[in-house]
């Protein structure tokens, strides 16, 4: 792993002195090459952002913004990788995850269990390359801890089902090493029941959690959070907003048909609702609405076409 | 002193150029105290230690943009959403019964339902080139569902000057069955299920009469589905008629099911 992440930052370094404005940057080979060199030297992770990062290129009017800040975060995790025996216990097991070492699920299973009643606050579905992946957030009642559960899926696989946005869990989770997010469910105590809500936040508190989640570890690039919060418009982009201030709602108005933003219009008709949302450094994708008798999932859906059970 | 978002700005500009043509920029104290411990001889690695720095930094220090002007909401509708079930039942008759659509849209607008709202832009979407269906949608939406195609253009209807009767909005469509069949749609549903079930397991009827069945099922009385339901799922397991009458007979379920859901007791 250590070549790779040698050569991912002499890559890097190439990019910062000959320039993002080189037309190099353009061509799939640039980055993909990288990709399969990260493969191979068992950094499957940073291969997928830079997977990701290939895909910002030209999207966008400030996409020079968005992959100098990648490539940023993507030096800072090759360093942090180089010199992983001389951080601390936690951290190191956060850049080892994020670089892309492989941990077994009976060894996260084996872990000590975080038993709480966990809500299920969020669902988001996402193509990465030829996986679907499948993202749960869950919060806890007590510890008010957050919890990412993934599952993925190839073409006609199936994402898991077992989890229903606005139900609480009883149940066992396992952290994977280090102060993640990611987590599995392990045993469970009781039928999910519902409806439940997390607690909500304003917008400047919402901002202040993620701030707090970020400092531990900067390069994470989705994190969820609770808001009360309504739709506005700024300059033809749909924002969230409160009286504390706004957060701009990832890429609407540039791609195509928002079925979850056309949801949560049409649901909060304009007013304030509780909402789980996912921040990520482009914006904030809505999740879910929790009203009072029933949530309902808005969170991006995969292709039935794709998966087989979505 | 430069502010940390200024230094981005910079940063962003020399990135652009590549630091063979420009060196690095003066990192305000923040940042340079950062990277201050890193030895880096070369003006990209120094480059790159300040970009990462910097974007911890910003990143960490999320905070809001300015607060932003409330959207006029639109008027008040004095009927009640649809219950979760209906909304459920919906999604699962469009993928699996969608014989009952319209069915499902005119016992919700004559019970005296209103659309649930997160349903609409799937409807919308769905009847957008339909002018009749579309129509009903904004009946039992009501103002909610004008706003929301005034804020979202991509609902707005294909063919929004296309006329539609008060007759045609009304009336279910008229659905083909042959004429021998046809007599069971008022019949109790104990007599038309035994017919049916009969039928099917002799083989008088069987798959080649499937689209003619479903459409029996889809009209024939509210009060005869239960006990069509009951006896069609009764029929020999090893009869040729079995898997047919066990696709009909969770037709009649589902229909019952339906109608209980949006019955006018249902909205209180």
């Amino acid at each position: 792993m250590h070549a790779g992440l040698t050569e991912l930052d002499r890559w890097l370094d190439d990019r910062i002195r000959i320039g993002l404005a080189d037309p190099s940057l353009a061509r799939y080979a640039t980055w993909d090459d990288l990709a399969a060199r990260l493969v191979d030297a068992q950094a499957g992770s940073l291969a997928n952002r830079i997977r990701r990062l290939a895909g910002l290129v030209g999207a966008s009017p400030g996409w020079h913004d968005d992959v100098l800040a990648e490539l940023g975060l993507l030096h800072l995790l090759s360093q942090a990788g180089r010199h992983i025996g001389s951080l601390p216990g936690p951290l190191a097991d956060a850049v080892a995850t994020s670089v892309g070492w492989q941990v077994k699920q009976a060894d996260v299973l084996a872990g000590v269990p975080d038993t709480d009643h966990w809500i299920v606050a969020g669902r988001s579905d996402v193509r990465e390359d030829r996986i679907e992946v499948r993202r749960h957030w869950l919060r806890g009642s007590s510890s008010g801890r957050w919890a990412l559960c993934l599952s993925f899926a190839a073409y006609q696989q199936s994402l898991d089902t077992s989890l229903r946005v606005g139900t609480s869990l009883h149940a066992d989770i396992h952290r994977y090493p280090g102060p993640a997010l990611r987590s599995l469910v392990g045993s469970r105590y009781a039928l999910p029941v519902e409806p439940v809500s997390p607690p909500s936040h304003t917008i400047a508190e919402g901002c202040d959690e993620v701030g707090a989640m970020l400092v531990t570890e900067p390069w994470l690039d989705r994190l969820p959070v609770t808001i009360r919060a309504r739709l506005a418009k700024s300059g033809g982009v749909w924002a969230l907003a409160d009286a504390t201030g706004s957060l701009p709602v990832l890429d609407a108005g540039t791609r195509q048909f928002d079925v979850g933003l056309a949801m949560l219009l049409a649901v909060s008709e304009g007013r304030e609702v509780d909402l789980t949302v996912e921040w990520t450094p482009l914006g904030v994708v809505p999740l879910s609405i929790h009203l009072p008798d029933r949530t309902v999932d808005i969170g991006p859906r995969a292709n039935a076409s794709f998966v087989s059970a979505a | 002193m430069k502010s940390v978002d200024e230094h981005w700005q910079a940063l962003v500009t020399t990135a652009l150029l590549g630091t063979d043509r420009r060196e690095p920029p003066e990192a305000p104290q923040l940042i340079a105290d950062l990277v201050a411990d890193t030895a880096r001889t070369s003006a990209s690695e120094r480059m790159l230690a300040q970009v990462a720095a910097t974007t911890a930094v910003r990143r960490a220090g999320v905070v809001p943009g300015p607060p932003l002007d409330e959207l006029a909401i639109p008027d008040g509708d004095d009927r009640r959403p649809c219950v979760p079930a209906a909304v459920d039942r919906w999604h699962h008759i469009t993928v699996s019964w969608p014989v009952l659509e319209d069915e499902w849209m005119l016992t919700l607008v004559t019970a005296g339902w209103r659309i649930a709202p997160e349903l609409l832009p799937a409807m919308l979407v769905r009847y957008r080139s339909d002018p009749v269906r579309r129509t009903r949608v904004m009946v039992g939406a009501g103002s909610t569902g004008r706003w929301l195609v005034g804020h979202l253009p991509d609902l707005a209807a294909r063919h929004p000057n296309a006329t539609v009767t008060p007759e045609a909005l009304a009336e279910l469509p008229e659905l083909p069955i042959a004429p021998e069949l046809a007599q069971l749609v008022n019949w109790p549903g104990a007599e038309s299920g035994g017919v049916l079930a009969q039928s099917l397991e002799d083989g008088t009827l069987g798959h080649p009469h499937r689209a003619m069945l479903i459409n029996l099922v889809a009209r024939v009385r509210a009060d005869a589905l239960l006990d069509i339901a009951e006896i069609l799922d009764a029929v020999d397991s090893i009869s040729a008629g079995y898997g047919l009458a066990t696709v009909l007979g969770d037709l009649a379920t589902t229909r019952h099911r339906m109608l209980d859901e949006l019955s006018t007791s249902s909205a209180g």
